[in-house]
């Protein structure tokens, strides 16, 4: 049985606004966003502060370059 | 006090960044020498070891492995010394504070710093911000336009239609003047004996549900009141807010203001949404109200919010956004849809409000209210948005019901002279949409340009007056795809721009999708998108091609012929009736709230 996450191609963004106080305050709830959506470490590739939270886009890599892709194993899949 | 910095473009190919940063710190006194991209790290650090600098300013962009060989490269200035001597800064796109501290550097400025941070940094001083405040002053669209007709037939002909909606309207009745009126009173007494008789007054004239609600605080499904917690919280989240240099989306003076739809439901979810928009450059904002609010007769009293589609608009709804929005942002209540058209205009006026959307063909062809009912609310509305001082604003959204263009572009001119007549200082509001017409008649065929600047350009020709495209621009060019939405917002934008428009309306990226409500990542994100658009067209402008001038000639041509016929009739509303001004082939029907309620 495969799960869904192994079907992603590659990543996922996770594209959001954090009410907070400043930009490392949006920091850091962004990577807690990461841990309490159980997707472990995510990088921050983008956060802009306005003065009333950040806007953020967050990416979780399933897969990188010579990783093995479990969607492409059909045996597993079946 | 001048500085003695070393520019190093740490960077085989690109050093344009550094290029541009040495030349603004020159410009700003400091005395700056820049390397050339090609030498080895050894050589970099020679030279910055050898020299007596202030600063070593390096720029790179990030690449597969460029943070080690960074972090190296800082290693090896320690060892030179240099960090005795000079403070090491990095500058590049993705370059964060964070990561220029993990790197070893003193200092980090990415692609959102400014040159006043680097200067301020530089400088030794704090960087100059604008405060909380938006550093900006309120304007007024219409203050360059004088209304005058260059088109003299189209001219006289608005002025008969006009002067005969006028004369039709003179000395009648409909409750919604009547509330209208007493709500006036009742801003205007302190009496609470004189206040309860004027409910009383009031309530008579409101149909059941909306009585319920104010007085029973037994609400339609889906409204309750915004407790005082609420509200305090939205105070604190106010108070709180950080003081940051807030953005501009204008590249250049003579690009439209931006507005942006506000009807959430809840009126604390739109000020939030309202107040983020305002950091990123929004010059204002348009108020929509819930469609059911427009069937009743009397609108509901209070701070109110709703679960579903559009924001009510009682007095403490828009007077609670109003206040908190900066002072030189600008507010439009929609008003010209069903029952309550004249008491809107006077609650916006009340709470400060600084315009009022008005369409009285409109209001009854595409939004459901009988035409005689618009037609004698909506000239109290407008003598009372002259009252207040609001221009009105007029969209022409009957386009979207299918209704042909020229047909549209005369229902707005009438609105036009009927402002004018009643001293309101009017605005046109063309749609720059793929409207039902234009895709059946390929009108757009070859592009998304001529139709829409046709539209401008006939408008132009015909009357001197403030000109705003909505509503949104791109209606029915968007998706629920983010990235195609942001673009095709962002293209008609800069049209917009092209053609010299006083202000635009335009649609976050997420307008396509009907399922909940606007977030706010998607409004940033085309304000985004058209602030790169307006920085892309700055004062150029788009070629049209010459069927736009055909275009121009033939709306003029047919916007001259339907006004004709308008004029021929009675009055205005009976040619609502009879379809001069869009019919039952075109999609469009007179409607019917408010049949038989004008004495």
């Amino acid at each position: 049985m495969t799960t869904a996450l192994e079907h992603v191609m590659d990543a996922i963004d996770i594209e959001t606004y954090i009410v907070c106080n400043d930009e490392n305050e949006g920091k850091k709830l962004s990577l807690q966003l990461g841990q309490e959506m159980n997707l472990g470490e995510i990088d921050i590739m983008y956060q802009e502060f306005d003065g009333y939270g950040v806007r953020v886009r967050l990416r979780k890599y399933v897969y990188k370059p010579g990783n093995m892709y479990k969607y492409l194993n059909q045996e597993e899949k079946t | 006090m001048a500085k003695k910095i070393l520019c190093v473009p740490f960077d085989p190919v690109h050093d344009v960044g550094i290029k541009i940063i040495k030349s603004e710190l020159d410009k700003n006194g400091h005395q700056t020498e820049l390397l050339s991209p090609d030498l080895t790290p050894e050589a970099i650090v020679k030279i910055a070891a050898n020299g007596n600098y202030d600063f070593i300013l390096v720029s790179r962009t990030l690449g597969y492995g460029v943070a080690e060989m960074l972090a190296r490269f800082v290693d090896m200035l320690d060892a030179a010394g240099v960090r005795e001597k000079s403070k090491i800064v990095i500058g590049g796109k993705p370059i964060t504070p964070e990561l220029a501290a993990e790197l070893g550097f003193d200092k980090g400025f990415g692609e959102h710093s400014s040159l006043e941070e680097l200067l301020a940094y530089i400088e030794g001083r704090e960087v100059k911000l604008t405060g909380a405040g938006l550093n900006r002053t309120k304007k007024d669209i219409t203050s360059k336009y004088d209304y005058s007709f260059n088109n003299q037939e189209i001219g006289q002909l608005l002025d008969s239609i006009a002067t005969k909606l006028i004369d039709f309207t003179k000395n009648k009745k409909s409750p919604g003047i009547e509330r209208a009126k007493i709500q006036e009173e009742l801003f205007h007494t302190e009496d609470e004996l004189k206040k309860t008789k004027l409910l009383e007054k009031y309530y008579a004239l409101c149909d059941d549900v909306i009585v319920d609600g104010n007085t029973k605080r037994n609400f339609v499904k889906g409204v309750r009141e915004v407790t005082e917690t609420e509200l305090k919280n939205l105070d604190s989240f106010l108070s709180k807010s950080q003081p940051v240099n807030p953005y501009k989306i204008q590249y250049n003076e003579k690009q439209p203001l931006l507005f942006k739809f506000l009807g959430s439901g809840c009126p604390i979810m739109d000020i939030t949404h309202a107040k983020v928009c305002e950091r990123y450059g929004i010059d204002g904002f348009l108020i929509i109200n819930p469609s059911w609010e427009a069937r009743y007769e009397g609108l509901l009293q209070g701070c109110l919010t709703h679960e579903n589609d559009g924001t009510i608009t009682s007095f403490e709804n828009i007077k609670l956004v109003k206040q908190s929005l900066d002072e030189s942002t600008l507010l439009t209540v929609r008003a010209h849809r069903g029952l309550n058209t004249p008491e809107t205009v006077l609650l916006a006026g009340e709470a400060g409000a600084d315009l009022a959307k008005i369409n009285l063909v409109y209001g009854s062809l595409g939004a459901g209210t009988d035409p005689v009912r618009l037609a004698v609310d909506g000239v109290e509305a407008i003598k009372l948005a002259a009252k207040y001082n609001m221009p009105f604003d007029i969209p022409g959204n009957d386009e979207l019901s299918g209704v042909p263009a020229w047909k549209t572009l005369a229902g707005l001119l009438i609105n036009v002279m009927i402002g004018i007549k009643l001293g309101a200082k009017p605005i046109l509001k063309p749609l720059f949409c793929y409207g039902p017409h234009i895709v059946i008649n390929g009108m757009m065929k070859q592009n998304f340009i001529d139709y829409n600047a046709a539209k401008i350009n006939a408008l132009r020709e015909i009357v001197n007056s403030p000109i705003w495209p909505g509503e949104p621009i791109a209606f029915m060019t968007q998706s629920e795809e983010r990235v195609q939405s942001a673009n095709s917002t962002s293209y008609h934008a800069s049209l917009a721009a092209s053609v010299g428009v006083d202000a635009i309306t335009v649609a976050s990226t997420d307008e396509a999708y009907s399922r909940g409500p606007i977030c706010i990542t998607s409004r940033i994100d085309s304000i985004r998108a058209i602030s790169d658009a307006f920085r892309f067209i700055g004062d150029a402008r788009f070629q049209t091609t010459t069927q736009a001038d055909y275009y121009t000639d033939d709306l003029i041509k047919k916007i001259t012929e339907t006004l004709r016929e308008v004029e021929a009739k009675d009055n205005l509303t009976a040619a609502i009736y009879d379809g001069c001004l869009g019919n039952k082939e075109d999609g469009a029907y007179p409607g019917k709230f408010g049949f038989g309620t004008v004495s």
